[in-house]
């Protein structure tokens, strides 16, 4: 069992006995996961549609946590949820896909390496000022592009991206300082 | 609505009770053996049961469904967590038995004797009754499996109805007075492969999740 598999269990399991800030913390940990998966995967649909899958599968999770045990290994679990709800969500719009288990094994790599998910994203978030905060939470959390952010916030796309950088490398810093 | 607002709402459900598969399964046993008794109540055993049932193909007769009841069901609970593959090898064990059983009769009866048995009331009564019979268990069933989360609906809609279907034939067999292999391996076999069938179909959309 990964360190990361142990944090996850630690927390699903406070989940399941009722502790529900362990269980937001385990549900934003896992979306960069399930974000990743989706967009690798997801290339033949619209960009939005990708959260909504995202968004599905957290609620199948969520549907059906009672049905990991807690003495078993969760990735296996988390996996096999994962992958029942992506199949399912793309043949429902007409996509199929095939997900083998390297392909959730590349992103939990990948989003071990992402501060926001390495760390508690919301207490990175708000070593942040509001706007990049802000930001981050829309890119990195919630799936939006730059050029969407920037519509919204009125500045270009190119500042967001700038803005983005700086936000994750400040974020970076924290988790190296809390590290030590 | 965006997923962090998600998670917010998601995260401020109660706890909810673990999946325990042992309890479905004593569930579905008890509501498989109280249609069961209600049927033997009302219908009684058969006549000199204890004297038949000292006979080796008298006693297959309720223990080959009991056996593939008991390893349908373990098969079928072990679906209810989603990282379980599906299995079905060892089905093989009671049908390759059934099947051995019913060659072994067929090769051993004379030809005049080997569905001398078979007559529409005969059947009629043996698939009618383990069909009727399984009808309630078999829904009850689907409904406390969707509890679980299997990965392959249909798979465990048809291992949960022929479990059912099994142990309702088992109940069954202790009121029915066909003794002859070819009869009952085919004719209980038919009607648990028809609940098994059935199942399958309403497992595709009762077990989806």
């Amino acid at each position: 069992m990964t360190t990361r598999e142990d944090e996850w269990a630690a927390l699903l399991r406070a989940a399941i006995a009722g502790d529900g800030r362990a269980y937001a913390r385990f549900l934003h940990a896992v979306s960069p996961v399930l974000r990743g998966i989706v967009r690798a995967r997801g290339s033949s649909l619209p960009p939005d549609h990708h959260e909504d899958i995202v968004q599905e599968v957290l609620i199948a999770i969520h549907a059906k946590r009672q049905t990991w045990d807690s003495a078993a290994p969760l990735l296996p679990w988390l996996y096999a949820i994962t992958r029942y709800k992506i199949v399912d969500a793309f043949r429902r719009r007409g996509n199929r896909v095939h997900l083998p288990i390297e392909d959730f094994a590349e992103s939990l790599e990948t989003a071990i390496d992402d501060p926001t998910v390495a760390h508690d994203s919301e207490y990175l978030l708000g070593q942040l000022d509001p706007r990049s905060a802000g930001i981050v939470r829309a890119i990195s959390l919630e799936g939006e592009t730059a050029g969407a952010v920037g519509k919204r916030l009125g500045i270009s796309e190119g500042a967001v991206r700038v803005a983005l950088h700086r936000a994750m490398k400040r974020m970076a810093v924290h988790v190296r300082r809390d590290e030590r | 609505m965006k997923t962090h607002e998600l998670i917010d709402r998601l995260s401020a459900e109660t706890a909810l009770p673990a999946l325990h598969p042992r309890s479905i399964g004593l569930q579905i046993v008890t509501v498989v053996g109280v249609v069961s008794a209600l049927f033997l109540l009302i219908a009684g055993p058969r006549d000199e049961l204890m004297q038949a049932m000292s006979k080796p193909v008298v006693l297959t007769k309720t223990v080959l469904p009991a056996v593939l009841c008991l390893v349908a069901l373990a098969l079928a609970l072990r679906l209810t967590r989603p990282e379980r593959d599906a299995r079905v090898l060892p089905l093989l064990l009671p049908l390759g038995a059934a099947t051995g059983l019913w060659i072994w009769s067929y090769a051993s009866q004379p030809p005049a004797q080997r569905f001398a048995d078979v007559s529409v009331p005969a059947l009629a009564e043996c698939m009618g009754l383990i069909l009727l019979l399984s009808a309630l268990p078999a829904a009850l069933a689907l409904r406390w499996l969707s509890r679980g989360a299997t990965t392959s609906p249909r798979i465990s809609g048809a291992l949960v109805g022929l479990a059912v279907a099994a142990g309702v034939a088992t109940g069954y067999s202790l009121f029915c007075v066909q003794d002859n292999p070819l009869f009952f391996v085919t004719w209980y076999g038919a009607a648990i492969v028809i609940v098994a069938g059935l199942c399958a179909l309403a497992g595709g959309r009762v077990l989806r999740w």
